[in-house]
């Protein structure tokens, strides 16, 4: 394992609905280091995608500190942390969420936008997260002319043709058959020991939690149990 | 790819949507290129007018009041050394038409005399003037409808009158005027028609105005108030008012139809801008989920709200260019003279009436896509996010 690239120390996370305070995460404090693939688990409710919210940047603590690798998150306005995360952070969600009038590369092709960059280059970037997630045979394909499963590697792509260093998935395979969602989460793995991508999965299945390297339950907005998934397991999930 | 390929792509979304809604914009538009055509043409055609210095006099109750001809002689005996008041041409309505034909003529029977002075912008040549005063039965037609009825210079022809005592009149046609504000207008000798009443025992001798051409315009106006006050309190009291003040009125005579169009105009952009706010709105809720992962990915919220509202600006334009284009193709390549919009054969399309329907269509369409772009840009996408998880 390399540095440490997530540090989460005494985050508290309330929300408010009517008034009425409702808290979220309570006191967490986490490490995860560069390269660690972690599962979080628990039950609907617990605060897994409200952490992995935070660690992403797409909100903010109530108290507490969230650093994931030099940023500092708690400190850095709106704009900052959007420019944070196209540079540092690839999104996979449960819906894929692409866009249905654009092919798959142009869907893919979509956060380079944001950078100043030439078209070909762009196209090379592209071609190559296609490559990487399998589909280059699909690049020109609607997402109504795709899969649920490669829709999903669609998502995957765009969500590393930036080269980002930390990809968080939330219920990634939660839509997909048992057998789809065995490649989606091999590509996963292999996302994290091929190209050295930290992971952390939001899943409620213990087979894919298998894939991680370590796993974090949840429950009631705190840890109570934090364990590596032992090698032979991660082993057999991985050659599945 | 480039934003804008990612915002036409979106127009293709909901095709049927989209087609509606630019359906909304262009046919609005398309009326509005055409009337804002005609406005420009009615300007110039006033710009002409207030060059041409021409003060018209007609009965003070209605235009539709006949006056006696000898009222000439006063008016012309208010200016005896013409140092302001230069003709003074009396007129009379005809409403003739083509036998076997629908549409009534502007058809006008004038002083003989003083017509080529009053009316010096038909541009009669002296020949044109000769042959005028030599033949009491010389007409001068417009080229509209010249063109439409295929008349010639030095040609014959007939046209009945649609008023009483409805007599019909053989013409001998001088001079064809190519200027496009009398393109549908037919002008012929007074005495001539005078004659023909009297042969049919009809008494006359009256006109419907007096066009008094005038050497100022500081003359135009100090004759107006002298000739209104000379008929004061007289049977022919008289009001008399320039050739625009006239144009108005007369236009007006059916009602404010300047202040109807423009009132309608008010109401048709409100409804478009309804319309196309709704579309919008639609759109943004159909895609919050994708412009929360957008936001997501990176793009900043000011980035959000221009691709919003680009995309409803766009919108608007197509729709506005669907409706203006194939309008001023029509207005340019067909002739409108059929329409009989008045003396007017012909409307040119005005740039400005281009760049206004656009213009109108751009605002609306960014007003239209204001607020859906504005909770685009305010959009939390860890709030959109979780709401559909």
């Amino acid at each position: 394992m390399g540095a440490v690239e997530i540090e989460l120390k005494d985050v508290r996370k309330v929300y408010y609905k009517d008034r009425i305070e409702i808290p979220v995460l309570e006191g967490l404090n986490l490490t995860v280091s560069a390269g660690e693939f972690v599962v979080l688990m628990g039950p609907s409710g617990s605060g897994k995608s409200t952490l992995l919210h935070l660690i992403g940047g797409l909100d903010s603590p109530t108290s507490g500190s969230v650093r994931v690798g030099d940023a500092q998150l708690e400190r850095m306005t709106e704009r900052e942390l959007t420019s944070w995360r196209s540079r540092h952070v690839g999104f996979i969600f449960q819906m894929y969420h692409l866009v249905p009038v654009l092919t798959a590369a142009q869907n893919i092709e979509l956060p380079l936008l944001l950078f100043r960059m030439s078209a070909a280059e762009r196209r090379q970037r592209v071609k190559t997260a296609l490559g990487v997630v399998g589909l280059s045979d699909r690049m020109d394909h609607r997402p109504n002319q795709l899969s649920g499963g490669q829709e999903q590697r669609v998502a995957i792509a765009r969500a590393i043709v930036t080269d980002p260093r930390l990809i968080l998935a939330d219920e990634p395979t939660g839509d997909l058959d048992a057998k789809t969602s065995e490649e989606i989460l091999e590509l996963l793995n292999v996302l994290n020991t091929e190209f050295g991508k930290t992971i952390l999965l939001v899943t409620h299945d213990p087979r894919a939690a298998a894939h991680g390297q370590r796993q974090l339950h949840l429950d009631k907005g705190a840890f109570y149990r934090d364990e590596a998934v032992p090698p032979r397991t991660a082993a057999v999930a991985a050659s599945r | 790819m480039t934003i804008t390929y990612v915002l036409m792509q979106n127009l293709k979304r909901n095709p049927l949507r989209t087609m509606l809604t630019a359906a909304a914009f262009a046919l609005p538009m398309a009326v509005f290129v055409a009337a804002i055509s005609l406005v420009v043409v009615l300007m110039k055609v006033a710009a002409h007018n207030e060059q041409e210095l021409r003060l018209g006099v007609r009965q003070k109750t209605s235009l539709t009041n006949l006056l006696p001809e000898g009222m000439r002689r006063k008016i012309e005996a208010l200016d005896p050394d013409r140092k302001q008041l230069r003709a003074v041409c009396g007129m009379r309505w005809f409403g003739g038409r083509v036998p076997d034909t629908k549409n009534t003529l502007t058809s006008l029977a004038v002083d003989a005399d003083t017509f080529p002075v009053v009316y010096d912008d038909v541009g009669m040549a002296p020949e044109d003037t000769a042959k005028w005063m030599a033949d009491r039965t010389a007409c001068v037609a417009g080229s509209g409808v010249a063109e439409q009825y295929h008349w010639k210079v030095g040609g014959n022809i007939e046209l009945e009158s649609t008023v009483p005592p409805y007599l019909t009149l053989r013409f001998k046609i001088v001079k064809i005027m190519t200027s496009a504000d009398r393109g549908n207008v037919f002008y012929f000798r007074r005495d001539y028609l005078e004659e023909s009443y009297q042969a049919m025992g009809f008494a006359s001798s009256r006109v419907h105005i007096f066009w008094i051409k005038c050497s100022t315009a500081e003359g135009l106006r100090a004759l107006q108030a002298q000739i209104d006050q000379t008929f004061a309190n007289s049977p022919e009291e008289t009001k008399s008012e320039d050739e625009n003040a006239f144009a108005a009125n007369f236009t007006q005579a059916g009602g404010d139809i300047p202040g109807l169009m423009q009132a309608m105009a008010i109401v048709v952009v409100c409804i478009v801008g309804l319309v196309a706010g709704n579309t919008m709105m639609m759109s943004f809720r159909e895609r919050i989920r994708e412009l929360a992962v957008f936001k997501a990915i990176g793009f900043q919220s000011g980035r959000i709200f221009t691709i919003v509202l680009a995309e409803s600006a766009m919108l608007s334009l197509i729709g506005s260019l669907a409706g203006v284009l194939p309008t001023a193709a029509l207005l340019t390549l067909v002739p409108i003279r059929g329409l009989r919009m008045g003396p007017i054969s012909s409307v040119e399309v005005s740039p400005v009436a281009v760049v206004v329907s656009i213009g109108i269509a751009l605002i609306v369409g960014l007003a239209a896509g204001l607020l859906p772009a504005y909770q685009a840009m305010r959009l939390r996408s860890v709030d959109a996010l979780r709401r559909i998880a």
